[in-house]
């Protein structure tokens, strides 16, 4: 007799960070009560336990919180609305049935869920993607784990260092090792920009004097058994290492802020298909990938750089999924929604007919004074003009209900001047 | 501590282990001195895992005679010490027409060596076999496998140990004393006598050697890059993809490699280079091995790369010369047997030099069996191995199982506990990594690193600055989160 | 004189320039709304930052809390208040809001805790 504990549940909601509580609450409130929140780590509030800095919460609540205090907020609806959670648990697999595999020191579980919601949130890209070349000592971290050890575990990672990349995360992180004691020689960027937020440039490095570099990046990291020092070289518009620009920086410590990367390894199980510019699901304005009865929100489906609007997002994905399980979705007749000229990803990457929508994009370059045109084929449907527009900032713009009437598919385009 | 044996081992790279647990037979005191803080620190964990079928060496050399003796012996072996391994075969492809007379070389230096089952197929049979593989002809061996190589020294070492074998890590041999009968060795971990040693301390063979006067021997260091692609392309090659070799000696090409895990690797790259401590990636190698991959199969998903690793190879063999030198067993000295110059295929004939080695000094001493001797070695049951009723199982018998520690390769806390309790190495994280696998995933620790850095603060009381990366200077943090400020007076 | 600055009001991050005379703002450029104009006023005047840290915690279930300044402090003040914080340890168990350090350096301003830290089983 199998040993594995089957069971009936309603909806499995795969992370308990923001998105994931934001969507069972959600799921909860619009009807749902046979319904589970499994999270890997033995606690809930995934990445922002972990970011005590503030900036969170500015939409929702209006106030200026920092990651623990936002996550509590949820943790405790969720607990109120009581949400049954299982922590330090790990889903193995998700069948294309979505039967959704968990493995606890309690035992192996199979939930046999009428509906999934994937909210896993992303992982970091690593030296090892970027092929930086040189050594592999100790020493080399990504920013998320240094954040993590520093912040959560009791460990200081370095006194001297480097960091690679100027997103949020590489800024938040050369001002938080500098407030430890910690000296931060450099923020280098391969961007002739930064990607980060523009306040954090302010309060993370010109507060503290920490240079940025940009347009330059590390070519060779040194050390045999620690990291002893990083050579930076300047890059060409292509991005290339330009010959005989090399500097070299002592340092004990490289901290790596290139990228995060949706954790869809789950995803694939079941068959949801990825868009290969997100690295998220495809889904529509349901959030519903191409599985039926599995919605995806969150970084897990493309990358945030406001925690309020993951959470926004995941209470649609949670409704959604509530219509799905009590049989209230609506079929409607639906349209393709694509990224066109100058724009990086669009989403929903489909759309229904005759509704009310929000899409959200982010464009390739920044640019100020910019007009974004929303195409029908070659008819031009809505222009949205823009003082500034940004890679690093989502875009969201609404399509009304006659806007979204007459169209046959949608293109979302950067307008040339 | 008993510091006197009959025979000591001086290096636990794979050779040294397999020599160690071949030994372990008999009734003899035997030592392994390794200066590394764990086995197979060396080339024995950067190299392709590959069982190599014996195409490339000349009839009669020892290469040659060992390789196919030790492929004929692992099966067994790996059985008996639990090693995973596949028997996938391997395909040297033709891409030109001048190229299939290099194969029928190859196939004929084989057959010269007593290999079976060799045959040459047609770009269109290779297209069936391997539909993303473009070739005009292919030589397929279908004796060859793979297997994680530092598995394998660690599961030999370990039945060595389980047998009586005495394991020293950290202890760096830095002299030896010819006396009358016996040898004196300094270490640094103090005064080991023995017998009879066994030199096998591959990259720095040589100073071994010239300890005892022996200095006649150049080692070259040559140094290997390999670049690994994600697991999820398990599958885009069902056997190991080889082109014809160059003609470079020793030097058998960019070429392709599966693996148990589902990795494959690309590599490896071949340059001399000065220094034998420079295990460094550079990025003219990592160019060529993915231009090497490119031109082998040129729809090779380069995008999942998740990383970079290098070995330095002990050649004896000088870069100008054309043709590969052959390995160097000897007793150069009274009761001193040389082990120089063990490159390739010096994991597939492992088993072989072992039993070659043992042989040797069967002539010097008498060897009698030891009937205790257990063959038998498990390792801990990897979760992600077995079906999920099994692993239902295993839960229900031992909770640990059931925390998952590393995501990507589904390592349990079961296995990372015992990874860290194991007999021979230090609790570093790379011991860790080579037995479990945690951390070897697409997210490189992302997960695992702060779960296993909490476990070894609670669980094993080490300090953060205790908490190694792989060697005792690999020092992880510079103390606690508040350390810094603590130290610090004045800003 | 003109000053540039990044406003860290809201993650806008409007480019400002101030123009001012000694502490005086003559004007001011760049801002969105009404927040830039505090900021950059308070920015010339005594330039203030919320600090967010961690504390030490003893007997409880993370070996840190967060903390952060209830209210802006003066930006000159922030490594005092992070050698003092280095000090410091707090006992378990904490709630949001508790106060660690009330009117740190005579300013007004307390340090609270940021998370719920429950005694180590």
């Amino acid at each position: 007799m199998s040993k594995i504990d089957s069971r009936a549940v309603d909806l499995v909601v795969i992370g308990g960070g923001p998105a994931g509580l934001a969507a069972a609450i959600s799921a909860k409130k619009n009807g749902i009560n046979d319904l589970v929140v499994v999270e890997r780590n033995d606690w809930l509030g995934g990445i922002l336990p972990q970011c005590i800095h503030d900036g969170f919460g500015l939409e929702i609540f209006k106030e200026h919180l920092t990651g623990p205090e936002y996550a509590q907020r949820y943790i405790d609806e969720a607990k109120e609305l009581r949400i049954p959670c299982i922590l330090n648990c790990m889903v193995l697999e998700i069948s294309p049935q979505k039967q959704v595999f968990v493995a606890s020191p309690e035992g192996l579980v199979c939930f046999n869920a009428k509906a999934v919601i994937l909210s896993m949130g992303c992982r970091e890209r690593t030296r090892g993607q970027i092929c930086i070349p040189g050594t592999r000592p100790a020493g080399i971290y990504t920013a998320g784990v240094a954040q993590n050890l520093i912040n959560l575990k009791n460990v200081m990672v370095g006194k001297n260092v480097v960091i690679l990349g100027s997103g949020d995360i590489g800024l938040i992180m050369a001002r938080r090792l500098t407030l430890e004691g910690a000296k931060v020689h450099a923020v280098v960027e391969i961007l002739s920009h930064t990607n980060g937020l523009p306040r954090n440039l302010q309060q993370c490095l010109i507060d503290y004097g920490i240079p940025l570099m940009l347009s330059h990046t590390v070519t060779r990291i040194h050390g045999l058994n620690r990291v002893e020092s990083v050579t930076i070289s300047k890059v060409d518009e292509k991005l290339k290492p330009i010959k005989g620009t090399q500097k070299t920086i002592e340092c004990d410590t490289l901290l790596l802020s290139v990228g995060l990367i949706p954790e869809n390894d789950l995803s694939t199980t079941c068959g949801v298909q990825l868009n290969p510019v997100t690295r998220g699901a495809i889904v529509n304005e349901n959030l519903e990938s191409s599985v039926p009865g599995v919605f995806a929100c969150g970084n897990v489906l493309h990358v945030h750089d406001v925690v309020d609007f993951v959470t926004i997002e995941s209470e649609q994905a949670g409704k959604s999924a509530a219509e799905y399980v009590l049989g209230k979705q609506k079929q409607l007749e639906r349209i393709n929604v694509q990224a066109g000229n100058g724009v990086c990803y669009v989403l929903p990457n489909s759309i229904s007919k005759n509704s009310e929508i929000e899409l959200l994009f982010r464009v390739l370059c920044p640019k100020e004074d910019a007009s974004i045109g929303f195409f029908d084929g070659e008819k031009l449907v809505k222009t949205k003009k823009f003082r500034k527009v940004h890679p690093a900032q989502m875009i969201k713009v609404k399509l009304s209900k006659t806007e979204t009437t007459d169209i046959s598919e949608l293109r979302v385009e950067l307008l040339k001047k | 501590m008993n510091r006197k044996s009959d025979v000591m081992i001086i290096g636990a790279g794979v050779i040294g282990c397999a020599i160690a647990r071949e030994l372990a037979k008999f009734n003899i005191k035997t030592v392994l001195l390794e200066k590394e803080t764990d086995v197979a620190c060396g080339v024995s964990k950067g190299n392709s895992g590959v069982l190599h079928t014996g195409l490339y060496y000349p009839k009669g050399s020892l290469k040659a005679k060992l390789c196919v003796e030790g492929r004929l012996m692992f099966p067994e072996l790996a059985k008996q010490l639990d090693v995973p391994y596949s028997l996938c075969g391997k395909h040297v492809v033709a891409r030109t027409e001048e190229e299939l007379k290099d194969l029928k070389d190859l196939k004929a230096v084989g057959e010269g060596n007593g290999v079976k089952g060799l045959t040459i197929v047609s770009g269109e049979e290779l297209k069936k076999r391997e539909p993303k593989m473009d070739g005009l002809y292919a030589l397929h061996s279908p004796v060859a496998g793979i297997f994680p190589p530092y598995l394998f020294a660690i599961a030999l070492a370990e039945n060595a140990l389980n047998n009586g074998v005495k394991v020293h890590v950290n202890t760096e041999v830095l002299g030896i004393n010819q006396l009358n009968n016996h040898f004196e060795v300094t270490t640094n971990k103090g005064v080991f006598y023995t017998d009879i040693i066994v030199n096998s301390a591959g990259l720095y063979a040589d100073k071994i050697s010239s300890m005892v006067g022996l200095d006649n021997y150049m080692l070259y260091p040559c140094r290997g890059e390999y670049l690994i692609l994600d697991k999820k392309c398990n599958g885009l090659i069902n056997s190991m993809i080889y082109p014809v070799p160059p003609k470079v000696a020793g030097v058998l090409g960019v070429h392709l490699t599966p693996s148990p895990s589902g990795n494959i690797l690309i590599g490896p790259s071949a340059e001399f280079i000065n220094s034998r401590e420079d295990t460094r990636t550079t990025k003219e190698k990592a160019q060529q091995l993915i231009e090497g991959a490119k031109d082998l199969m040129p729809s090779i998903p380069l995008n999942e790369i998740i990383y970079g690793f290098s070995a330095v190879r002990s050649k004896i063999t000088p870069p100008e010369e054309k043709t590969s030198r052959d390995f160097i067993i000897q007793e150069d000295l009274e009761n001193f047997i040389n082990l120089i110059g063990m490159e390739s295929p010096g994991l597939t004939s492992s088993p072989a030099i072992a039993k070659m080695v043992v042989g040797m000094i069967k002539q010097k001493m008498d060897l009698k069996p030891d009937h205790d001797f257990n063959p038998i070695r498990k390792r801990t049951i990897p979760f992600r191995e077995v079906s999920r009723d099994e692993q239902a199982e295993l839960i229900k018998k031992d909770s640990v199982y059931g925390e998952i520690v590393c995501r990507c390769e589904h390592v349990s806390k079961r296995e990372v506990l015992d990874a860290l309790n194991n007999p021979i190495s230090d609790k570093t994280l790379a011991a860790v990594k080579y037995r479990t696998r945690a951390g070897m995933g697409r997210c490189h620790g992302g997960f695992c690193l702060p779960r296993i850095v909490e476990l070894l603060k609670e669980e094993y009381g080490l300090s953060a600055k205790e908490i190694k990366l792989k060697s005792l200077d690999s020092t992880m943090f510079i103390g606690k989160t508040k350390d810094l400020r603590a130290d610090k007076k004045d800003e | 004189m003109k000053t540039e600055m990044i406003c860290i009001g809201c993650p806008m991050g409007c480019y400002l320039t101030v123009e001012c005379d000694g502490k005086t703002i003559k004007n001011v450029e760049g801002n969105r709304c009404k927040i830039g104009l505090d900021y950059a006023q308070k920015e010339i005047i005594n330039p203030e930052r919320t600090l967010t840290s961690t504390v030490k915690v003893k007997s409880g279930h993370l070996p840190l809390v967060s903390v952060r300044t209830n209210q802006p402090i003066s930006k000159s003040r922030i490594f005092d208040v992070m050698e003092l914080l280095a000090k410091v340890e707090v006992q378990a168990p904490v709630k949001i809001g508790d106060e660690i350090v009330p009117n740190i350096f005579d300013s007004g301003v307390s340090v609270v805790a940021t998370k719920n830290i429950s005694k180590k089983k």
